[in-house]
C-alpha cells in the first residue's frame, strides 16, 4: 500500500514536471472561454461532450504519451526491478491519469457554476468518472503495447475513434437514431459517455445506465487482467 | 563454496526473432565472487542478464537462485538484488537526487545516497536534471541507482563504458569494495580491462553460446605465451631477446644476459585477455 501510494505521488509529481498537468489546464482555460461566450442553455448542451474527451481521449493521449516517453527513458524498466508488483505500477498510472481528468472536470465544472450557475449531481459524475477513466486507460495501455512508438499508437487511437468515437459522436448529434443504442454501447466510449451525459443532465434511462456501467467494469478488469497485464513486463523490458 | 546462481541448459528466444538467442548455456555463480560474461556486442549478454533479473520469461532450461527455482520467487527478490542497466534509466526532468530518492523508496533496506553519489562525483550535481547530464555522468547514476538497496547480488551491464579512466577506476574500486563486504556480482561486458582487473571468474560469451569458463590466471597459463622477454643495452642501443620459460635455468644465453648484460627490462610473456578470447573463440571482441 505506501508503495502504491508512493508510486501514484511520483506519477503525479511527473504530470507537473512534464508540463502535462499545465496542458491539461491550458484546455480547461479553452473551455472556460468558451463558456463565457455561449449561452446558459448552449452550455447545458456541450458541457458533457468536453466533460466525455477530458476522461476519454485525454486519458488516451496521456498514457500513451507517458509509457512511450518512459520506455525511451528506460524508466519502466528499472521500476520493474523493484519489489513492486505489477499490479501496483498498472494501478498507480491508472489513477494519476483518472486524478487528471477529474482536475480538468473540477474546473469545468467550477467555470458552469460561476459564468452560468448550472450544477448537477458531481457525486454520481465522480463515480461515473472513475468508470469510464478506468476503462479507457485499459484501453490505452492495450494501443501503447500494441505500438511501436507513440506515433503508432496515435494511428492505432484514430483507428479506434473510426470504429468506436465516432459512431457514438453521430449518435450523441442525433444522426444515428436511437434504436441503435443497444448496439452502440459496446463501444467503451459510447457506454461512458451515456453515463456522462446522464449524471450531467439529470435524465437516466436506468437499465442502459446501469447496464453500461457493469459492462464498462467488466470489459475494464478483463483487458487488465488477461490483455495488458500478461505483456505489460514483456514489453517494458525491450529497448 | 555455496552458489548464488545454477543456470542449466539455458534456451532463451525473443518473440520476434526467429532462432534462439541463447543456446543452451550453463554456469555457476559463487556467492562472494565477482563473476564476468566477456563478449562482443550482440553475443546475448543482455539477454542472459535479463533472464536472470526475471524481466524476459519464458526461458527453457533452470535457473536457481540460492537453490530456489527462479521462477517460484516473488518480488521479495527484487530486496535482494540490484540491477544496473546498459543505457540510462533516469526520468530526465526530475534531478539526480529526485530521481534516486524516488527509487529508493521502494526498498526495505536503503544504502546512503549522498554517500554513493559522493562516490561517484555526482553529489555537487544532485540539483540538476538529468537531461542535463553527460553520458559518463548517467552511467554513474545507473551505478548508483543499482547499489540504492545494498543488494546481496549486483547485476551490471556494461558498466564502465563510456567512463574515462578515472571514473572507471571509482566504480571499479566501488565493485571491489562490494565484493569485500560479501557481495556477489554478476558483470557483462565487452571490454578486457574489466574483467582482468575485476573478475574472478569470466565466461567468454559468443553468439548465445559460452566457449569457455575460468578465472582469467588459469586462461593466461592455459593460452598465454610461455616466455620471458628481456630488455637491455648492447653498446647503447636497446635490444630484447625472448626465451621460452620451461628449461629457462639451463638457459646459457638467458644466464649470460643475467650476469652480463645491462638489463633494463623483464617481462614474463603476458597474452592479453584480448588475444586469449580471439584464440578461445575465433572471434574477436567489439
Ligand atoms: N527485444 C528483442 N527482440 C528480438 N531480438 C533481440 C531483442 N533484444 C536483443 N535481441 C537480439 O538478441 C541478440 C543478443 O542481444 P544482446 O543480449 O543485447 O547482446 P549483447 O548484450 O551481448 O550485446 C542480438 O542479436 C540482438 O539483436
Ligand atoms: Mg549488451
Amino acid at each position: 500500500m505506501r508503495g502504491l501510494v508512493k508510486l501514484t505521488a511520483g506519477e503525479l509529481k511527473r504530470l507537473a514536471r512534464y508540463k502535462i498537468l499545465a496542458a491539461s489546464l491550458a484546455t480547461s482555460i479553452l473551455w472556460i472561454i468558451l463558456f463565457l461566450f455561449i449561452s446558459k442553455s448552449e452550455a447545458a448542451e456541450i458541457a458533457p461532450h468536453l466533460i466525455i474527451i477530458d476522461v476519454t481521449a485525454m486519458s488516451v493521449l496521456l498514457i500513451g504519451a507517458s509509457h512511450h516517453l518512459e520506455k525511451q527513458e528506460g524508466t519502466l524498466k528499472t521500476i520493474i526491478v523493484t519489489p513492486l508488483s505489477l499490479g501496483q505500477i498498472l494501478t498507480a498510472k491508472t489513477l494519476s491519469s483518472i486524478a487528471l481528468s477529474i482536475q480538468s472536470v473540477a474546473v469545468t465544472c467550477a467555470a458552469l457554476y460561476f459564468i452560468h450557475k448550472i450544477t448537477f449531481n458531481y457525486i454520481l459524475l465522480l463515480f461515473f468518472i472513475l468508470i469510464a477513466g478506468a476503462s479507457h486507460a485499459a484501453i490505452a495501455f492495450l494501443l501503447s503495447i500494441r505500438s511501436r512508438d507513440f506515433t503508432t499508437m496515435l494511428a492505432l487511437y484514430a483507428g479506434y475513434m473510426f470504429v468506436f468515437t465516432i459512431p457514438s459522436f453521430l449518435f450523441n448529434f442525433g444522426i444515428i437514431q436511437a434504436k441503435f443504442e443497444w448496439l452502440l454501447m459496446l463501444s467503451p466510449t459510447h457506454s461512458s459517455s451515456r453515463l456522462i451525459i446522464s449524471a450531467v443532465s439529470g435524465e437516466y434511462d436506468y437499465t442502459l445506465v446501469t447496464i453500461g456501467a457493469l459492462y464498462l467494469i467488466l470489459l475494464t478488469a478483463a483487458l487488465f487482467r488477461l490483455v495488458v497485464y500478461p505483456i505489460f513486463k514483456d514489453n517494458a523490458a525491450r529497448g | 563454496m555455496k552458489p548464488a546462481f545454477t543456470v542449466e541448459n539455458l534456451n532463451f528466444k525473443y518473440p520476434t526473432a526467429k532462432e534462439d538467442t541463447i543456446k543452451g548455456i550453463s554456469f555457476e555463480v559463487f556467492e562472494g565472487e565477482i563473476f564476468g560474461l566477456l563478449g562482443p556486442s550482440g553475443a546475448g549478454k543482455s539477454t542472459i542478464q535479463k533472464i536472470l533479473i526475471k524481466l524476459l520469461e519464458g526461458y527453457r532450461g533452470t535457473i536457481k537462485y540460492f537453490g530456489r527455482d527462479l521462477n517460484s520467487l516473488d518480488n521479495s527478490y527484487y530486496e535482494e538484488i540490484g540491477v544496473g542497466f546498459e543505457v540510462p534509466v533516469h526520468f530526465s526532468k526530475l534531478t539526480a537526487l529526485e530521481n534516486m530518492k524516488f527509487f529508493s523508496g521502494f526498498y526495505k533496506s536503503r544504502a546512503n545516497i549522498q554517500e554513493l553519489m559522493e562516490r561517484v562525483g555526482l553529489w555537487e550535481y544532485r540539483d540538476v536534471k538529468v537531461a542535463e547530464f553527460s553520458k559518463g555522468m548517467k552511467v554513474r547514476l545507473n551505478f548508483v541507482r543499482a547499489m540504492l538497496n545494498s543488494p546481496r547480488v549486483l547485476f551490471l551491464d556494461e558498466v564502465t563504458n563510456g567512463l574515462d579512466p578515472n571514473n572507471a577506476k571509482i566504480i571499479k574500486d566501488m565493485i571491489a569494495e562490494f565484493r569485500a563486504k560479501g557481495g556477489t556480482v554478476f558483470l557483462t561486458t565487452h571490454l578486457m580491462n574489466d574483467v582482468e582487473q575485476l573478475c574472478d571468474r569470466i565466461a567468454f560469451c559468443v553468439n548465445g553460446r559460452l566457449v569457455e569458463t575460468s578465472t582469467p590466471r588459469d586462461l593466461k597459463l592455459k593460452y598465454g605465451k610461455r616466455e620471458v622477454k628481456v630488455e637491455y643495452r648492447d653498446n647503447g642501443n636497446l635490444k630484447s631477446a625472448l626465451f621460452p620459460l620451461d628449461g629457462i635455468g639451463f638457459n646459457e644465453e638467458f644466464q649470460t644476459l643475467l650476469k652480463f648484460g645491462k638489463i633494463e627490462t623483464i617481462h614474463s610473456g603476458e597474452t592479453s585477455m584480448e588475444e586469449i578470447f580471439i584464440i578461445v573463440t575465433g572471434v574477436e571482441l567489439k
